[in-house]
């Protein structure tokens, strides 16, 4: 029985306290319900104020309507313009679209003349590239060309050298041709003056002397008689000396024409100018084989003349004369003679008869003026035939050899190059 | 006799020349009249005189002083009144140019002076007979040269 009458004492403070702490708490409401009385008060005067202030607040909305009117009258007027410039717009839009379309347009073509660009660009640096290379073969050929250049000075140099040489040899062969000239007319005027003046006087003597011979003979003595037949004669010779150095000058100086003509021509006239003496010695004259060349007709003529006739002059008294002539086309180093060029061709003409001939050491001698090799009792001649033979070989840049055994007879051999017309 | 006679003219300033041809000329069995003038100058004025009665024939040396034979040639062949004229040229030289340049001007025959005597008769009479028979007939290149030699080998056809 004792802890019941705690847990009542304690029941006892708990209730105290409870009744305390209720005390209490009636305090605190009261005091609450003091503010809140003020609080509401408070609350009174601050609707009051709020009040106050929304009469302000609506005079403020009244004039904010106004300005909002106005501000709408003014956005009204902006609507308006706005619209206008909306539409200005649009048009403007549609002419940019115009005006793209044309400026995609242009960019079509500027692109396809852009690649045309391109291309042409390549094709340029293709060309720019050859011509580097060109260039640059050009400066190599330039160069060479400088080079040459510089050589042809040289060699100009040189020429004007060589050119002045050739001037000053040049005027001397001018002197040296004037000089001929002048000689040439000297001996024109001598084949002149041989021709007809010497020879005049010596026609007399023959003719006056057969005059005498003929109408005085019966004044004469035997030995007159020879006198006169020697005068005749000796005087005959002389015009036949005089003749045959016009001949020979004739060949030097007289126009030398070069002519195609048949050897066989030449010789059938020949035979007919000496038809008698042919005659008159049963000669027989073979000509085999005659070629066609480039002469000097009556020279030509004049050599056979000259070399039948002699061929004729020294036959042999035992038997008659046989001529034999020949032709023919040969190369120069199949013939025997040091003087002829190898390479070139050579018309060969031989005359060989079965005459006296003569022996082997003269047979150069034969070919000079006024050589004989016998006297005029033997055989009358005034030894210049074959100097003339010589002279028109040589006119025709050809030589002419003899060969010959005495009573063996002769041989000439003449050899002319053969030239085109 | 006068109307037979053979009219010759010689022009030579050659004397002894023309001593010998009229001896020829004499010698020949022709009637004949020879004149001598003794140069181109003298011939010329002696032909011009009388175109009625010209000679038959003239013999004509080639070199002659004053106006040689070529000249006097040119003169007669140009002149209507003497043109007719046979022309014989005669000379002592004989170069073939000169020949043919004598034949080309016109010149019937061309005569070197021989140097014997019997060969100047010989070719006289035998220019004088081919003048007097071929006065008429064409002149041609291969009868052209008169000479001693071809008088005696033609002289048998005459």
């Amino acid at each position: 029985m004792a802890i019941s009458n705690k847990s009542f004492e304690e029941e006892l403070i708990l209730v105290r306290e409870e009744l305390c702490f209720e005390k209490e708490e009636k305090g605190k409401l009261f005091a609450e319900l003091i503010v809140a009385r003020n609080e509401l008060s408070f609350q009174k005067d601050e609707r009051g104020k709020r009040a106050a202030e929304l009469g302000l607040a609506n005079i403020e909305l009244a004039f904010e309507d106004g300005e909002k009117e106005k501000r709408a009258v003014e956005l009204g007027i902006a609507n308006i313009e706005l619209v206008f410039q909306n539409n200005e717009k649009e048009k403007r839009a549609a002419e940019l679209i115009i005006a793209n379309q044309e400026l995609t347009f242009q960019n079509g073509e500027k692109e396809k003349r852009a690649a045309e660009l391109i291309i042409a660009n390549k094709e340029l640096a293709f060309q720019n590239e050859e011509k580097g290379k060109r260039a640059a073969e050009l400066i190599i050929a330039n160069q060479e060309l400088t080079f040459q250049n510089g050589e042809k000075e040289k060699r100009a140099a040189e020429l004007i050298i060589a050119n002045k040489e050739l001037a000053f040899q040049n005027e001397e062969k001018g002197k040296r041709a004037e000089e001929l000239v002048l000689v040439n007319t000297e001996l024109l005027a001598f084949n002149y003056i041989s021709s007809h003046d010497l020879q005049e006087p010596l026609r007399k003597i023959q003719t006056l002397a057969g005059r005498i011979l003929e109408k005085e003979t019966q004044n004469l003595s035997d030995a007159g008689k020879d006198y006169f037949h020697r005068i005749q004669s000796a005087a005959g010779r002389m015009r036949q000396l005089i003749e045959d150095l016009l001949v020979y000058s004739r060949t030097n100086i007289a126009e030398r024409k070069f002519e195609k003509i048949d050897l066989n021509i030449i010789i059938e006239e020949v035979k007919a100018e000496l038809k008698e003496n042919i005659e008159e010695k049963h000669a027989i004259i073979e000509a085999t084989e005659m070629c066609e060349m480039n002469l000097i007709p009556f020279q030509f003529r004049q050599l056979m003349h000259n070399l039948i006739r002699n061929a004729l002059k020294f036959s042999s008294p035992k038997r008659p004369p046989h001529i034999l002539i020949k032709s023919r086309i040969v190369k120069g180093n199949k013939l025997n003679n040091a003087k002829l060029v190898g390479a070139k061709s050579y018309c060969h003409i031989s005359v060989t008869d079965n005459g006296i001939g003569f022996e082997p050491e003269y047979k150069d001698r034969i070919f000079e003026v006024f050589q004989k090799l016998h006297s005029r009792e033997e055989y009358e001649g005034t030894g210049i035939g074959l100097a003339i033979v010589k002279k028109i070989v040589e006119n025709h840049n050809g030589i002419v050899t003899a060969t010959s055994q005495l009573n063996k007879g002769a041989t000439f051999d003449i050899y002319i190059p053969v030239t085109e017309n | 006799m006068a109307a037979n006679e053979v009219r010759v003219l010689l022009a030579d300033d050659d004397i002894d020349d023309c001593l010998l041809f009229k001896e020829a000329l004499e010698e020949l069995p022709l009637s004949t009249r020879l004149t001598i003038v003794n140069d181109g100058d003298q011939l010329m004025k002696m032909l011009l005189k009388n175109t009625s009665q010209l000679p038959h024939v003239l013999f004509l040396d080639v070199n002659m002083p004053r106006k040689n034979g070529f000249e006097c040639l040119a003169e007669i062949k140009l002149n209507d009144k003497l043109k007719s004229l046979p022309v014989i040229l005669y000379s002592t030289s004989s170069e073939q140019d000169v020949i043919d340049r004598l034949f080309q001007n016109g010149a019937q025959h061309f005569i070197r002076k021989p140097s014997d005597f019997s060969q100047l008769k010989r070719v006289i009479h035998y220019s004088l007979t081919l003048i007097m028979q071929e006065i008429s007939l064409k002149r041609t290149k291969n009868n052209f040269i008169l000479t001693g030699e071809n008088a005696l080998i033609n002289s048998e056809a005459i």
